[in-house]
């Protein structure tokens, strides 16, 4: 009986390994064909004759005498100011997960704690506000925005994005409180600490996967966002995504378009780091409160 | 050091009367055990205490003070969780020592004020371990060796065996019964094991439903229970209680007839005798005879039990008897062991002294 007993039979090992295998190149085959062709011309990676000219790149060789360029990067970050952009982005994005992170943990933790039932009617009021499409509020925004002159400015896209992610900050960071036993914060009151210390001093710390978790979430929603940005923010302060955009939107010149891809990759190398710091965190705080009771 | 007073205190919410018009007078340095059903109010009653639940009515002073309107953390007390309230991040020694940081005791006392809380808990040698590297009688001695680091005014203990398996909870309740008689310090501790209760009081409140049933040291408990109510609850297994008639002094009801008993009253009353207070009684003889309904071996005595009406009566038989279920025998009850309650309200008709 050397072969223990959970060995799974053959087939089925093969089986799944080759599903996953198969899931994972579907999944990765858009970015890494993106990431490979933002270093070629643009001949090439859109080129009409063969498909493999993407991979090889003769066009890339004829134009620039190498098989890679940076020509796309060169183009977006330095001629067309992406560098920018990015900052623009980083802006936004922190300030929106600070803020929306603050008023979260704060309102999350008050709204677990409080014994009243209007807590319940105010989560479901702020779960209707985020089903609503993000259009919706900012045409209703857009007027207003341009009487009182504050349109295409950073900081009104910030209260806007934090105000679209700040219910879902809540009913997250809420179900993250409630997982926590009432008797820590009661104890560390009764040892001596104010009702802020015990949030600060023994709830946070213990905080910290679902804060990570829906930081990240809050940090998706602020970097990805196109609907918001694209309309809110002026030419120039516009953040990658709809910087990216306006790239795609010139394509009648030659290799602009070249620009949008090696602008994308350039958005998209962030988010890999970003996963892989904070993998472990990530999946405990996914998984928070599912098996422990 | 302090003694304390509970003048009439209340809880509601909405409609709902959590605690009663609670009233009790607690001296320096007692044990007061407060036990019931779950559902009470003895926790309550403790959250009000420690201030972690408001007041509705009525007022609670520790020693001079009135502390209705004060926060927790400035009533002076250390309060001992049932499900221990430790910091998961924090090491042993840490938890142990986080009343001392938060209040700001001066920090060269600290290293030799935790080492003496932890050595009374015997827990020096785990200082580095996280909580969730502990059993969980140790997890409870940390919180018991938190809550004695600072020298507060009153304990608060709520139900903090409950969570341990049968044993440790032997151990552990010695412990804090030790803990308490070397530290002197006033101690109110909720539980719903009445043995618990009889081994740990100095006195012992009794509640249901919100509202006292009865307050006095654990014998006079036992021996004299105040109603219905506490006769069933203390003592195990509980107090036999029968309902019948009581006529010229004579009880009588289904199968039973106790003479000799107090000739002043008569009608329905519920007569009440423990397992142990009555004996077998030889063949064709005894107050009670009636067929056997289930026979138990306890190791150290056979409980026989009989099917009275409504209710189970059981009886302690030496340990070598034996009976068929079903077979008749006798019990011999003694109308001094026994007690008469009023049939309608459940009070005690005890002649008072």
């Amino acid at each position: 009986m050397a072969k223990s007993v959970n060995q799974k039979p053959l087939p089925l090992v093969a089986l799944s390994t080759g599903f996953v295998l198969l899931w994972l190149f579907l999944a990765a085959f858009p970015f890494i064909w993106t990431a490979w062709g933002s270093f070629k011309v643009e001949a090439d990676f859109f080129s009409r004759t063969d498909w493999m000219n993407a991979l090889t790149g003769p066009a890339t060789e004829a134009q620039t005498g190498s098989r890679f360029t940076g020509d796309g990067y060169y183009g977006a970050w330095i001629e067309q100011g992406f560098w920018k952009a990015v900052v623009n982005s980083t802006i936004v994005v922190f300030c929106v997960v600070t803020i929306s992170l603050t008023f979260g943990t704060l309102g999350g933790y008050a709204l677990a704690r409080s014994g009243f039932k209007y807590t319940f009617w105010l989560l479901i009021a702020a779960l209707i506000f985020r089903a609503m499409p993000h259009v919706t509020l900012v045409s209703g925004y857009l007027l207003p925005f341009f009487e009182m002159n504050i349109w295409g400015y950073l900081p009104t896209t910030i209260i806007v994005l934090v105000a679209i992610n700040q219910p879902f900050t809540l009913w997250m960071l809420h179900s993250f409180f409630l997982t926590i036993p009432k008797d820590l914060d009661e104890s560390a009151m009764v040892d001596g600490c104010t009702r802020f210390q015990a949030f600060r001093l023994a709830v946070i710390p213990v905080m910290w996967p679902g804060v990570v978790t829906t930081g990240l979430f809050s940090f998706l929603l602020a970097y990805n966002d196109f609907t918001v940005t694209s309309m809110l923010l002026s030419q120039e302060n516009q953040t990658m995504i709809p910087k990216i955009n306006s790239f795609l939107g010139s394509t009648q010149q030659e290799g602009k378009v070249m620009y949008a891809v090696a602008a994308a990759v350039s958005a998209m190398a962030p988010l890999f780091v970003l996963v892989m710091v904070f993998q472990r965190q990530i999946v405990s705080g996914l998984t928070a409160g599912a098996v422990k009771g | 050091m302090a003694e304390m007073h509970l003048k009439n205190v209340s809880k509601r919410w909405g409609n709902f009367v959590g605690v009663d018009n609670f009233d009790l007078h607690i001296a320096d340095e007692e044990f007061i055990v407060l036990l019931g059903p779950s559902g009470c109010g003895k926790s309550t009653t403790m959250r009000m205490i420690a201030g972690l639940e408001d007041v509705t009515d009525g007022e609670i002073w520790i020693g001079d003070r009135m502390v209705n309107r004060l926060e927790p953390k400035d009533r002076d007390i250390a309060m001992v969780f049932q499900s221990y309230g430790l910091y998961p991040q924090l090491s042993v020694y840490e938890n142990i020592r986080f009343p001392l940081k938060v209040r700001k005791a001066p920090k060269e006392e600290h290293h030799e004020r935790v080492m003496r809380a932890a050595e009374m808990v015997e827990l020096t040698d785990l200082l580095e371990r996280r909580p969730a590297a502990l059993s969980g009688g140790q997890r409870q001695r940390v919180a018991l060796g938190r809550a004695i680091v600072r020298k507060p005014t009153v304990f608060l203990m709520d139900e903090p065996l409950s969570n341990l398996d049968a044993k440790l909870r032997v151990s552990t309740r010695a412990q804090i019964k030790n803990l308490q008689h070397k530290l002197r310090t006033t101690t109110i501790y909720v539980t719903h094991d009445q043995i618990e209760a009889m081994t740990l009081a100095d006195r012992v409140v009794v509640m249901n439903k919100g509202k006292i049933q009865q307050v006095g040291t654990p014998t006079d408990i036992y021996d004299y229970p105040a109603n219905t109510f506490v006769a069933s609850f203390i003592g195990s297994p509980a107090m036999n209680l029968v309902n019948g008639h009581i006529e010229n002094g004579v009880f009588s009801a289904e199968n039973i007839r106790v003479p000799g008993l107090r000739t002043d009253i008569s009608g329905p009353v519920t007569l009440g005798f423990r397992a142990e207070d009555v004996s077998l009684a030889p063949d064709g003889e005894g107050e009670l005879r009636a067929p056997v309904y289930s026979m138990e071996l306890l190791g150290e005595a056979s409980m026989i039990s009989y099917r009275l009406g409504e209710a189970l009566v059981s009886i302690k038989a030496p340990k070598d008897f034996r009976i068929e279920i079903g077979d008749e025998v006798g019990t011999h009850i003694p109308a001094a062991m026994c007690h008469l309650f009023d049939a309608d309200t459940g009070e005690s008709l005890r002649l008072s002294e």
